[in-house]
């Protein structure tokens, strides 16, 4: 898949950091204003609040999964994990809590530039990939519609290749996907041959 | 007279190499500087210069910069010419807990705790020069470089702000640095013949390409600067004398040419690089003076002691504030054409409108 990376926009854009005072927190803090973030400070819970922000940076060291608002995996935007024991088992809940990117503790004077642009986009990749697989995921639950229409196509003197082709040409037609059209011959809404979308339901 | 604090300040310029001229104009500006604030009797410091000259070997720029922050009470150097060099410094400077005052153009995306720029970064240069060359001449562009960071980010930009303006890139090339081997790059500008050429190449290429440009705009008028002139952020006066008559035409943005005012306080600096130089030195000795001891502090501290005395270097993003000037050779000399005042250094493109959603050349027909 070939997206161009996300570089602008970065101004003005929110980061929490989730982690107690320390100068880690100071010290990325600097970077992210530097970069021109607006950044707030939350330990030990992000609290609502955090739906608000563009990217959070969470304490993998000390965190826990009821510090975010959402479930397991569902953050609603990039996550950086800040990590300070590369223990296996915090790496993992680092992975697990959802983690697009990390920066190594303590933070010095960079890395939160290159972390904010890999996690937003590692972030949307992710995103763009969820939403493809879903679609795919309802096309082949929709196998059973096309079999369905295809055999009504056929039912009138057609061959199973021409009512596929037909079928094709009305999705085309209507502007909609192959499944959405199986589902209108199924439905009966388009049974008039040569229908012609006037009926739109999308 | 106030008593004078002997005060050690590290200078890394390289004196021989591919950019030796810069080097020499900005080291012009430190030394001028250090003579100006050691003869200022309400001054209570005076600057020591420690020189280290890395010949233009970028391996040298650590170790001799290692070796000003170890062997001498400096805290603050003040050097590098390329990008690859200050990278290549700010680990012993960090190390260190020292500062490093950098005072030519750069292509930004960087804000160090540890570094001063005092130069342009692209909201100061590049952006607002494609401003105001795409309207005039024409949104097909060609992008050259020396191979590193400042010619990649520069083009990247450039390929970014040209495509937003619904133009084109016509052709991307790059030349190692010192490199003289212009030919191939002249003959594919010759036949996409576009509206400018973007040149961020340093010393020997640059001068060999504008060179060659020179002879292939008498050849073919499409060349000649009113038609499709080349584009520098990076030339100033200090390379005039190596460029000569090729340098006619050429058209360049910084925050000082010879001869503007306001930037320069009276001065008559011979470039941009002089006088940021001379302005970062005078900017230290303003914030060391009557500080007892702050020789030693960090540059995070000394900016927070200073805060709110309306110093030069912004407290964020340690850029300064500077008028964007775009200037063409005109017999010899940079002649102004467009100047803005106060453009404050955006080093990551987040502050103010830096990029336009929406195109910004319209078809008139």
């Amino acid at each position: 898949m070939k997206r161009p990376i996300r570089i602008q926009n970065l101004g003005g854009a929110r980061a929490m950091i989730l982690h107690r005072p320390h100068p880690t927190v100071a010290a990325l803090t600097r970077q992210l204003a530097a970069i021109g973030l607006q950044v707030t400070q939350a330990w030990p819970e992000a609290g609502a609040e955090a739906m608000a922000q563009d990217f959070i940076f969470f304490d993998a060291d000390m965190g826990h999964d009821e510090m975010f608002p959402w479930p397991v995996q569902q953050a609603p935007m990039p996550m950086v994990a800040l990590i300070g024991s590369e223990a296996p088992g915090r790496i993992e809940w680092a992975l697990r809590a959802g983690a697009h990117a990390q920066l190594l503790k303590p933070v010095g004077d960079n890395g939160a530039y290159s972390a904010l642009l890999i996690a937003r986009d590692a972030f949307d990749a992710q995103r763009a990939f969820y939403a493809e697989i879903a679609d795919l995921r309802r096309r082949l639950d929709e196998r059973q519609t096309v079999v369905r229409a295809v055999t009504l196509l056929s039912a009138r003197g057609k061959t199973e290749a021409e009512a596929y082709a037909q079928l094709r040409q009305m999705a085309m037609a209507w502007r909609i996907s192959f499944e959405d059209a199986a589902g209108r011959i199924v439905g009966g809404s388009a049974s008039e041959e040569g229908g012609n979308g006037k009926h739109d339901r999308g | 007279m106030t008593e004078k604090r002997r005060i050690e300040l590290g200078s890394l310029y390289s004196l021989s190499g591919s950019y030796a001229l810069i080097s020499e104009a900005c080291r012009t500006g430190v030394l001028a500087a250090i003579a100006a604030v050691n003869a200022d009797p309400a001054l209570d410091l005076e600057f020591v210069a420690v020189e280290r000259d890395p010949q233009g070997n970028v391996d040298l720029y650590g170790p001799l910069c290692e070796e000003i922050l170890r062997d001498s009470s400096a805290r603050h150097v003040i050097g590098c010419v390329t990008s690859w060099s200050r990278k290549e410094v700010i680990p012993t400077i960090e190390k260190h807990g020292g500062a490093l005052w950098y005072a030519v153009p750069y292509e930004g995306f960087e804000a160090s705790d540890h570094v001063v720029y005092t130069h342009a970064c692209p909201n100061q240069h590049l952006l607002p020069l494609l401003n105001w060359v795409l309207p005039q001449f024409g949104p097909r562009g060609f992008l050259t470089g020396s191979n590193y960071i400042w010619g990649w980010e520069m083009n990247r930009l450039a390929r970014e702000r040209i495509t937003l303006a619904g133009g084109e890139v016509l052709g991307e090339r790059y030349l190692p640095i010192g490199s003289r081997e212009i030919d191939r790059m002249i003959e594919e500008i010759r036949v996409s013949r576009p509206d400018f050429v973007l040149n961020s190449m340093i010393g020997p290429s640059s001068y060999a390409f504008m060179q060659a440009y020179r002879a292939l705009g008498e050849a073919d008028a499409h060349f000649r600067p009113e038609r499709c002139p080349i584009l520098s952020c990076n030339l100033t006066e200090c390379e005039l004398p190596a460029l000569g008559e090729a340098a006619e035409g050429l058209i360049a943005a910084g925050p000082y040419f010879r001869g503007a005012t306001g930037l320069a306080g009276g001065h008559d600096f011979g470039s941009s690089h002089e006088a940021r130089a001379y302005a970062s030195v005078m900017e230290l000795a303003r914030l060391l003076a009557h500080r007892e001891g702050s020789e030693t502090w960090s540059l995070a501290q000394l900016l927070a002691a200073d805060s709110g005395a309306g110093g030069i270097v912004d407290a964020e993003t340690h850029h300064t504030v500077l008028p964007v000037i775009i200037a063409q050779v005109r017999e010899g000399a940079f002649k102004t054409v467009q100047r803005t005042e106060r453009v404050a250094g955006d080093p990551y493109l987040t502050r103010g409108r830096n990029f336009p959603t929406a195109p910004m050349l319209r078809v008139v027909s």
